[in-house]
């Protein structure tokens, strides 16, 4: 009789969880609160300093190439989700620009979180460059802007790679694009921030 | 009563159990597609846009009902115009079993076309060369837009028969043309004989060619040597910053010729970086402007607004519309091999694409057929000119209505 009881107890428990889970709140287009995104920190996490060889000079081991150093970039940010129900983050994309104007690469991210109801997530967001890329980008989409400031690509590829690290380069995510889902409904949150 | 609980407890074990498989099926139906995109790299000012514009089709495909009910899995990647890069990825996307890829450039299409072939994937292309279109040697290549070599005929034959003819020296001497593009660059010297083939059948004197690299801004020394040809007529073949930069240096150096441009390099920012000299300059579009008022237009923009609300309405351009069209394309195929009951590379390939005739996907693109035997999707091409602030039609030049011996027995692969 008493393992009787027991064994009701635990159904009864176990039943009760799932009605009060299906009581919670339903996502609807009107009740969807947009989550709050903030930049937490930037950083290098491995950082080579600043160099670049071009396809006539013989590497040690290897195939000869144009080689740059490679710059590893993470953007931490901090997701709240204000709703009374989790949410998906289902990908991120924005556009990471030196000096304000130079755009050097655009991340996408379609890794898929899922953020508690009411409480805040920290979502890492990893990149890399190298003096290569960031010299291809440079030269086809910031030539004007290059020209307009007096610069040449090497000076300002040299500034980037020797600033970013003492912090003294500012560093903007713009372009942002969140995507958050709920049971079927969607929400695009637009983002920029930068990062001193 | 022992009986009762069992049979309760079995009953919720067997509930979880079924919607556990229930949503393993679901994501089982998922429909893996691949991306190869450049974001970052030498083609980067047309490439970003594209990229966005197809993961905007793709999301909006997914809303309107995905492939009869299956949704779309689309993962793309920035290759940055690296071709190892691009291999690397590739293999990647066949890891996780795509069944077709949405690739960028000549330069991934060119090193992956061997391997997407052996594998049987088809791979759509923002890289329009001519030669992608004989299903002989690259039967899962393929593109929505008339291809390079059709372009440029189509504006060459435009400008001759509706420029030309206005010149204060037509009927005195033949007109006199020069081509201007990275020599080294695969996308551009694509369509060079095809060009050259052009300019003597309609009579032209051509000039040598003059080399510009595709990041060029100032092309004064180009310019100078254009200046000795005298050219009534250049064909630009690079992409927009370094045309621009020619079409502005033309200009203020007092080289008087008119200019046709090969669709990677005639876009929304032409006017916006040439200024004054981007008028009258012309070029094949294989589609509508951003916005333009065309069929599915509407959807374009709001997916634009709606999944890159950051990214305002004045930098989103005709590439967004490009990478649609190759989106829409790939949608209606899959459909078509998915009511024929064989989604897979081969079966996308001849049970979709090759079964399309005069396929029309709206967004001014021209109507699309592939057969087993030709890959060109369309038989010639709109061309546009800058004018009074905006673009506007100047012929829809058909290829195969005017030199239909020439189209169906010479030209095909070049």
């Amino acid at each position: 009789m008493k393992k009787k009881l027991v064994l009701m107890t635990v159904l009864l428990f176990g039943v009760g969880v799932v009605l009060t889970s299906c009581v919670t709140v339903k996502p609807t287009e009107t009740n969807f609160k947009a989550p709050a995104i903030t930049l937490e920190s930037f950083e290098v996490p491995q950082y080579d300093g600043y160099w670049y060889y071009g396809s006539k000079t013989k590497p040690a081991k290897g195939k000869a190439g144009n080689h740059g150093a490679p710059l590893p970039m993470n953007f931490l940010f901090n997701i709240e989700n204000p709703n009374k129900y989790p949410i998906l983050l289902e990908s991120i994309k924005f556009t990471v620009a030196f000096d304000k104007e130079f755009d050097v690469v655009t991340v996408n991210s379609q890794d898929t979180i899922w953020i508690p109801a009411g409480k805040t997530t920290q979502v890492r967001a990893s990149t890399l460059i190298t003096v290569r890329s960031g010299l291809l980008s440079l030269l086809v989409t910031g030539g004007y802007k290059l020209k307009a400031r007096g610069w040449s690509p090497w000076k300002a590829l040299e500034r980037w790679w020797t600033g970013v690290t003492d912090y003294t380069l500012p560093v903007t995510v713009h372009e942002g694009a969140f995507v958050f889902k709920a049971d079927g409904v969607t929400k695009v949150l637009p983002f920029a921030a930068t990062f001193k | 009563m022992k009986k009762n609980i069992f049979l309760t407890v079995f009953t919720l074990w067997l509930s979880v159990i079924l919607l556990t498989g229930l949503f393993a099926t679901a994501v089982a139906g998922q429909i893996m597609i691949g991306g190869l995109m450049d974001t970052t790299g030498v083609t980067s000012d047309v490439g970003k846009d594209y990229a966005l514009g197809m993961s905007d089709a793709l999301k909006c495909i997914n809303e309107q009902g995905g492939v009869n009910g299956r949704k779309i899995k689309y993962i793309w990647f920035d290759y940055g115009y690296r071709i190892l890069n691009a291999i690397e990825k590739f293999k990647k996307l066949r890891r996780l079993e795509c069944v077709a890829i949405m690739g960028w450039g000549t330069g991934d299409t060119e090193a992956l076309s061997p391997s997407a072939n052996k594998h049987k994937i088809p791979y759509l292309s923002g890289s329009y060369s001519a030669h992608l279109t004989v299903p002989k040697k690259t039967p899962y290549n393929l593109f929505f837009s008339s291809d390079y070599s059709t372009n440029a005929r189509a504006c060459i034959t435009a400008w001759f028969d509706r420029k030309w003819p206005k010149h204060p020296d037509y009927g005195k001497r033949k007109p006199r043309f020069a081509c201007c593009y990275h020599f080294a660059h695969p996308y551009c010297n694509a369509p060079i004989r095809a060009i050259k083939d052009q300019a003597r059948l309609l009579g032209f004197v051509t000039g040598e060619d003059v080399s510009i690299s595709l990041s060029s801004v100032d092309a004064r020394s180009q310019v100078i040597a254009l200046k000795k040809i005298k050219p009534d007529l250049i064909w630009h073949g690079n992409t927009t910053i370094s045309v621009s930069a020619t079409i502005r240096d033309a200009r203020a150096f007092g080289l008087r010729s008119d200019h046709i441009v090969n669709i990677w390099g005639f876009d929304e920012n032409l006017p916006r970086l040439a200024g004054k000299a981007a008028e009258g300059v012309m070029g094949a579009t294989p589609c509508a402007f951003f916005g333009q008022d065309y069929k599915n237009m509407d959807k374009v923009v709001a997916s634009a607004k709606k999944y890159n609300p950051a990214i305002p309405r004045k930098k989103r351009t005709i590439r967004t519309v490009q990478a649609w069209c190759a989106a829409l394309l790939l949608w209606e195929a899959m459909k078509r091999a998915e009511n024929a009951g064989d989604l897979t590379g081969p079966g996308i390939m001849k049970k979709g694409f090759e079964t399309m005739r005069n396929f029309d996907i709206g967004l001014g693109a021209s109507p699309i057929t592939f057969t087993s035997s030709d890959h060109r999707p369309t038989t010639g091409s709109l061309v546009q000119e800058w004018r009074n602030g905006g673009f506007h039609e100047v012929e829809r030049v058909d290829l195969k209505k005017r030199w239909p011996d020439k189209w169906a027995n010479e030209w095909l692969g070049w």
